[in-house]
């Protein structure tokens, strides 16, 4: 099996490095401890030497450019081994988007999984391996959390609790202070029994029932809380008359009944007018990763939907490319695939952008903690008849409002205020998409 | 005196490692006549750690014996002595000295009662002052346990608080076979209970010091009471890490390790000796041929002793060895991360 070349982690803090130059060349024979590139961080430049003697092959890494830490640069051929080209990860682009936002804790471990060759096989660990021949569940569909994409019990809880009933997930008294695992797990993983409730049962008698975080409401704390700590968040609100988008969407969903396509909705319009114009904000159709921004070719705009409590976020995938009537299609597929869980994990996240619409409770606006590592998240309220200045009168108009939450480290005020506007004149005027 | 009375006293009673080893030695020679010590400047001197005190001049100096600086000599009178009935404790002053006695503990002593089918047996117990932490340098501050645990026919241990130095002193004393005592220097003035009846600890039963359930930390000696220290403060970090104190090296208890593994998923063994070849590589080899090797979530992680001499100054010798705050690192990111 060829040995994998990664870029290390040199320096205690470090998420991301840079190859400042190659030693070798694709060919190349190495020895073990023979430097083959050299890293910058942000503090010094370290040589890298190879972990085995062989073959360089299929440096993937270019210099110059910020690297995930963990992600492989390079592989190693031993001697006798075919150096063929490993499958190259057909799945490379594919994988930024289907780092899911569910089960991607790290956003830089979860393209490495693809990008290995064939041979390396699929890493898990022999717990997760084993919940998953019990429930017949397949790895290969899951994407790991854990270093170099390698797939752990939670991974494995999560995309099992996805497949459940809501009915199965019984939430269990337990004492405070212990560290409480969601009941399926328990009984996927068939261990042995243990005694959390029983000896050490805090005195004190705390009022309310304690529910146990089940595994999908531990991802969405833990990534939420992330967010707000690690992104700093700034909000632009747009108060935008929807008579136009109304008029439209009465046109579109006459049109949609005559070539049998579903009834549009709102948000579905609101999709596809973003992801129109964000073609032309590539910085708010972007990522954080470590210490750079990822700008993504293709437009997957994620919508926040709820599911039993949970939050998810179904994704419409290459919106960028969909018709009216298809993205009314895919986003009724969607929906319904949720409703029965059918959805893959890898459906249930890795958008580029994400939208909230809490219009339909009769919220008039609010701001929404942005889906890292996306760089924006778009919150849109009710819409509802006000009074509003029109050539000098006092007239009524729909309006709503459109607060968009941007990360600063990647999107600047005029950038976001930029989009703002460009969301407002299409709205407004959804000719000026033609 | 009431009987409840005398419970409460024991109940409040605190020694110190070293007087708790001494009380040992003490209730041992009282009790069986068989008993002697012998050591170099175990005598008159106390010990070179003050173990031994004043027992020479309540059990008098045939029983407490003052030997020349031969530790071949010492442990080959202490086999003789053992074959023909009686109990030696011999006491090796810095751990590291046994390499001069190696012939008599792995060819003789260990050997003796397989190669006589039974009919000879070595009742002898080596107390072992170990570890770093005393600015003693490279040849006074190894951790050797592991040599001798290789070894069968020897049972090595390593105690941790007083009432296991005492209770497993006792143990090793009525043992028909040749046991070692590994002590660690640095825990010699540590307080804990002590019981004052002569009470034994079993050998080969492991301790689990604190329950938990994301990541189990086993060490044994010294490390063991890191790992304490650790897990209370992994757990005001919301992580809740089951400490195991080995307390016996050979025989190992390696059902109480496989228990708790099956149960965090996670496991970190802490040892003091050199990380290359030692105790942590045999118990991560225990674990990963065994069926518990299916409730694994992560890799297991050695925290061992630096590939290097103990250095003589005292920053690299501390860093040198595990310390606390690498356990509380490497468990932390064991559990959120998935590796050390």
């Amino acid at each position: 099996m060829p040995i994998e070349v990664i870029l290390p982690k040199v320096d205690m803090d470090m998420e991301t490095g840079t190859i400042e130059a190659w030693h070798v060349k694709e060919g190349d024979r190495v020895r073990q401890g023979d430097t083959i590139f050299e890293i910058g961080t942000n503090k010094a430049v370290m040589e890298v030497e190879a972990p085995a003697s062989g073959a360089i092959r299929n440096i993937k890494a270019e210099t110059g450019v910020p690297i995930s830490v963990g992600t492989p640069v390079a592989w190693i051929y031993l001697d006798g081994e075919a150096a063929t080209t490993p499958s190259e990860p057909a799945a490379a682009a594919a994988t930024v988007a289907a780092a899911t936002s569910l089960s991607q804790a790290e956003a830089t471990a979860a393209p490495v999984i693809a990008a290995a060759p064939a041979s390396s096989g699929l890493r898990a660990t022999p717990l997760a391996r084993r919940l998953a021949r019990q429930n017949s569940l397949d790895l290969k569909t899951l994407i790991g959390t854990g270093p170099r994409g390698r797939i752990g019990e939670a991974d494995v809880t999560a995309a099992l609790i996805l497949r459940s009933d809501p009915q199965d997930r019984v939430s269990k008294d337990v004492p405070s202070g212990s560290v409480a695992s969601t009941s399926i797990l328990r009984d996927a993983a068939n261990t042995a029994p243990q005694d959390e409730g029983s000896g050490k049962r805090d005195c004190r008698q705390p009022e309310g029932r304690l529910q146990p975080f089940s595994a999908i409401r531990r991802i969405v704390a833990n990534r939420l809380s992330e967010s707000m700590r690690t992104a700093p968040h700034f909000y632009l609100t747009s108060e935008i008359e929807m008579s136009a988008a109304r008029d439209l969407l009465g046109r579109l969903a006459r049109r949609h009944e005559r070539i049998g396509a579903p009834k549009p909705s709102l948000t579905v319009l609101i999709a596809r007018v973003a992801a129109r114009i964000l073609r032309d904000h590539p910085v708010i159709n972007a990522s954080v990763e470590g210490e750079a921004t990822r700008f993504h070719e293709r437009i997957d705009i994620g919508i926040a939907m709820e599911r039993d409590g949970d939050l998810v976020v179904p994704v419409l995938r290459d919106a960028g490319a969909m018709d009216m009537p298809a993205m009314t299609r895919e986003f009724a597929r969607l929906r319904e695939g949720m409703a029965k869980r059918t959805l893959t994990p890898a459906e249930l996240g890795g958008g580029t952008f994400t939208i909230s619409n809490l219009g339909m409770y009769g919220v008039d606006a609010f701001t929404a903690i942005i889906n890292p590592p996306q760089g924006a998240i778009l919150a849109v309220g009710r819409t509802v008849d006000k009074p509003v200045g029109r050539n000098g009168e006092i007239v009524l108009r729909p309006m709503a409002n459109f607060t968009l939450s941007s990360d600063h480290r990647i999107v600047d005020g005029v950038a976001a205020a930029r989009f703002m506007a460009d969301l407002r004149e299409a709205l407004e005027n959804p000719e000026v998409l033609l | 005196m009431p009987s409840d009375t005398l419970e409460a006293v024991s109940e409040i009673r605190e020694l110190s490692y070293a007087e708790a080893v001494r009380e040992a030695l003490g209730q041992a020679m009282e009790a069986d006549e068989r008993v002697f010590l012998f050591g170099e400047d175990v005598g008159v001197y106390g010990g070179a750690f003050g173990v031994s005190g004043d027992l020479v001049h309540r059990f008098g100096k045939e029983r407490v014996i003052d030997t020349p600086i031969s530790e071949l000599g010492i442990a080959g009178a202490a086999v003789g002595a053992a074959i023909t009935g009686m109990r030696p404790v011999l006491e090796i002053q810095f751990s590291d000295f046994i390499t001069l006695a190696m012939e008599q503990l792995v060819n003789q002593a260990a050997k003796i009662r397989f190669m006589f089918g039974g009919k000879a047996s070595v009742p002898m117990v080596v107390r072992l002052p170990g570890g770093s932490g005393t600015g003693a340098a490279a040849q006074h501050s190894q951790s050797l346990e592991a040599w001798f645990a290789h070894v069968p026919g020897l049972k090595v241990l390593q105690p941790s608080t007083p009432h296991d130095a005492k209770g497993m002193l006792l143990a090793a004393i009525d043992d028909p076979n040749p046991v070692l005592i590994f002590e660690h220097k640095l825990l010699y003035k540590t307080k804990g209970h002590v019981p004052p009846e002569a009470y034994r600890v079993p050998i080969g039963k492991a301790a689990i010091r604190r329950e938990g359930t994301d990541v189990t930390i086993v060490g044994s000696s010294i490390m063991a009471r890191k790992a304490e220290a650790a897990a209370e403060r992994l757990a005001s970090d919301g992580i809740s890490a089951e400490v195991i104190d080995l307390r016996s090296i050979r025989p190992i208890d390696f059902t109480t390790i496989a228990e708790s593994v099956r149960k965090t998923h996670r496991l970190l063994v802490v040892y003091e000796g050199v990380k290359t070849m030692g105790i942590g590589a045999e118990i991560s080899a225990m674990i990963a041929e065994s069926e518990v090797f299916d409730f694994l979530d992560a890799p297991i992680i050695r925290l061992g002793g630096a590939d290097a001499p103990i250095p003589y100054n005292p920053v690299l010798e501390k860093a040198a060895v595990p310390q606390e705050d690498d356990i509380v690192t490497a468990a932390a990111n064991l559990v959120r991360r998935g590796e050390a």
